[in-house]
């Protein structure tokens, strides 16, 4: 205990310096912009800024990473409330009563409760991440490449099987992902796979290619073909920022239950906010004094999933920054920022990088300070940027993301291959393909198959350990029945349909 | 139920189908040498590989019995969107491909402002002049910052004249 609260004031004395406090400010303000504009998300402003991290210290540019990350899911809720479009998919459970109290000319409590209860929950979740940390640490610490790598089919699994629409879509996604990730020169024998004699190839194909290639490329070709004629309204700003007695008495009750909802649903493979944020929102209807102002604009509604989505995003860095497992597609992008750097993480950077670790967790706390500051009194300046014509904003996003692509190697190969994973991803987007399990499967992949290689030197080829070892079994375990539980539910009901008719 | 299957869905499948033929015809080509680790670098290929066979099947399997399951609504208005509009998918396109055209004669900035122009026209825009200037300005702007202030080399082009000795 006294150990984790030393390790954290080192933290904080690495966060308070002047340059790392200018890279929080520089990371959360970026954040705060795209969590607000729709059609970028904080998982693409990293991928570009990725590129980067060649001129920048790790320290600073991670703080920077994760300022955007937090800054995000503060921003979006601006988004959700004026404009009714979820800036971010995590939102979309507010975008059902926010917008409604801003119609209603309830917009400045709606925006208030948003952003105190992002803070509230962003800070608690902060501490359960510190508190929680050094514990799956010190268990992880245990762990050979046999659990590791049990844990990283877990996480392939429950991310692309059981969250989403289609279990077969996801592992789709998924396994194109882990084919990707194989392109290039294998680590342990230098032998080429997949590269086909092409020299562009022999690197294995860029996280930031793939990454800024679905998501903005493919965004960009979706949102003008199927959006860009439809016409949007931004709700104006309304009423005052400070809530009544009576919006308190109802927001913090709220804020705390979405926290215990948000924080535990991050921490495990469930893939991110979305989850948790409906989640919240049905229990607040539930538990309501006020179920009738449901639909109307309740301000229960905001305060619940807001607060929700903040908790699990702190949530979703105890497994990236403890064990090295991404759970969403922006962890992964984050792991792929740490990876540019040499830096592995998982328990042994809390021995080795101490001081980074801790520098990135302080600036987490200081990050909520800065963002309530920037997300309530410079609420206008976020509402002028939402009204940013769109044909500007993703010409612009596109400068920006063939500008990623394009340092890598300046090279035209990787404007071309962007374009192509551009083309994918909208294929994906509109025949209902998720884009995290192929970010994830490109990132972990190439590790899970070193894990699984080492595990099977150890055990001199014998496959049989990961059925032997208890953590690695019961993870496995688990994984299947993850899977094929639901898959017999559905056969049995559909077969026993047929029986009937 | 599930919705109608359409063509697409097949398609898809086909791919998906094909994609996994190819790489585990790719993967059997590799080497079986392990080295000291026994597991040599074609294992986890093949399992891939194999893999996206398997799932290219299961796609099948759900298109011919009625279709894909819980899938994308094909009717734009349940989506809350307006039809395919060729135009603007051909505009963005065609934004990415001059950029990829001009970037290493012309420069960062003038393929830069080209895609810049031609993107805003796809979303809609008809005012050229503005959209010229404002993509001018923006990618103007990165091209110093990431130059002068990075040391990030990005093509001037046509521009160096102007731009002097702010590039390679």
């Amino acid at each position: 205990m006294s150990e984790t609260l030393n390790a954290l004031l080192t933290g904080f004395g690495v966060a308070l310096t002047p340059i790392n406090l200018l890279w929080g400010f520089v990371g959360v303000t970026l954040g705060t912009a795209v969590g607000v504009l729709p059609g970028v998300g904080p998982a693409l402003t990293v991928a570009m800024l990725l590129p980067l991290t060649v001129k920048l210290d790790p320290t600073g540019a991670l703080i920077m990473f994760a300022g955007i990350y937090y800054g995000a899911m503060y921003g979006g809720s601006t988004t959700t409330i004026l404009l009714n479009t979820p800036g971010e998919s995590a939102s979309i459970a507010t975008a059902l009563e926010g917008n409604k109290m801003a119609k209603r000319g309830r917009a400045g409590p709606a925006l208030a409760t948003a952003a105190i209860g992002s803070f509230v929950a962003g800070t608690l979740a902060t501490l359960l991440l510190t508190l929680l940390a050094p514990i799956i640490v010190e268990f992880a610490l245990k762990f050979g490449p046999t659990e590791y790598f049990a844990l990283m089919v877990f996480a392939f699994v429950t991310v692309a099987a059981v969250l989403g629409a289609s279990t077969v879509r996801g592992l789709t996604m998924l396994f194109l992902g882990l084919l990707l990730g194989l392109v290039g020169i294998d680590e342990q024998t230098g032998q080429m796979r997949f590269a086909f004699g092409v020299p562009e190839l022999l690197d294995g194909i860029d996280v930031v290619v793939l990454a800024v290639g679905l998501f903005a490329v493919g965004e960009a070709l979706y949102v003008a073909a199927y959006q860009s004629r439809i016409r949007e309204e931004v709700t104006p700003m309304s009423g005052s920022l400070m809530m009544s007695r009576e919006d308190w008495r109802r927001s913090w009750p709220a804020w705390l239950r979405a926290t215990g909802i948000g924080f535990p649903f991050g921490t495990i493979p469930a893939g991110g906010a979305e989850i948790p944020t409906f989640l919240s929102y049905a229990l607040e209807k539930k538990l309501s004094k006020h179920p009738e102002e449901f639909g109307n604009g309740a301000i229960e509604g905001v305060a619940g999933p807001e607060a929700a989505n903040n908790a699990s995003s702190a949530g979703v860095l105890v497994p990236l920054l403890t064990l090295g497992i991404p759970t969403s597609a922006t962890a992964a992008i984050l792991l792929a920022a740490f990876q540019n750097y040499g830096i592995q993480p998982g328990p042994l950077l809390f021995q080795t990088q101490g001081a980074l670790v801790w520098g990135l967790i302080a600036s987490l706390y200081v990050g909520n300070v800065l963002l309530l500051v920037l997300n309530l009194p410079l609420i206008g300046l976020w509402v002028q940027v939402l009204k940013i014509p769109r044909p500007l904003l993703y010409a612009g996003i596109l400068v920006f993301a063939t500008l990623g692509a394009y340092s890598l190697h300046q090279s035209v190969v990787d404007l071309v291959t962007l374009y192509v994973f551009g083309l994918l991803g909208f294929m994906m987007r509109r025949w209902g393909f998720p884009v995290a399990p192929a970010v994830i499967g490109l990132i972990l992949g190439p590790l899970a198959e070193s894990q699984f290689r080492r595990a099977l030197a150890i055990s001199q080829g014998d496959p049989s350990v990961f059925f032997t070892h208890p953590i690695s079994a019961t993870l496995l375990a688990i994984t299947a029945a993850l899977v094929l539980v639901p898959w017999l539910v559905r056969v049995v009901r559909e077969w026993r349909a047929r029986a009937a008719a | 139920m599930s919705a109608q299957r359409t063509r697409a869905e097949l398609v898809i499948s086909l791919g998906v189908l094909m994609l996994g033929g190819f790489a585990t015809y790719v993967a059997y080509q590799l080497p079986e040498a392990g080295g000291y680790a026994r597991i040599g670098p074609n294992v986890i290929p093949k399992v891939v590989a194999g893999s996206l066979i398997l799932l290219g099947i299961w796609l099948l399997a759900e298109y011919f019995s009625g279709g894909w399951r819980s899938p994308v609504p094909e009717d734009p208005a349940e989506r809350g969107e307006h039809a395919f509009e060729r135009r603007a998918f051909v505009w963005v396109s065609a934004g990415l491909a001059a950029q990829m055209l001009l970037i290493q004669q012309a420069g960062f900035v003038i393929a830069g402002t080209a895609l810049f122009v031609l993107v805003a026209r796809g979303f809609g825009s008809t005012r050229l002049l503005r959209d010229a200037a404002i993509g001018l300005a923006l990618t103007l702007l990165v091209f110093l910052f990431f130059v002068k202030f990075l040391n990030v080399g990005l093509p001037p082009g046509w521009l160096r004249p102007l731009l002097g000795g702010a590039g390679l």
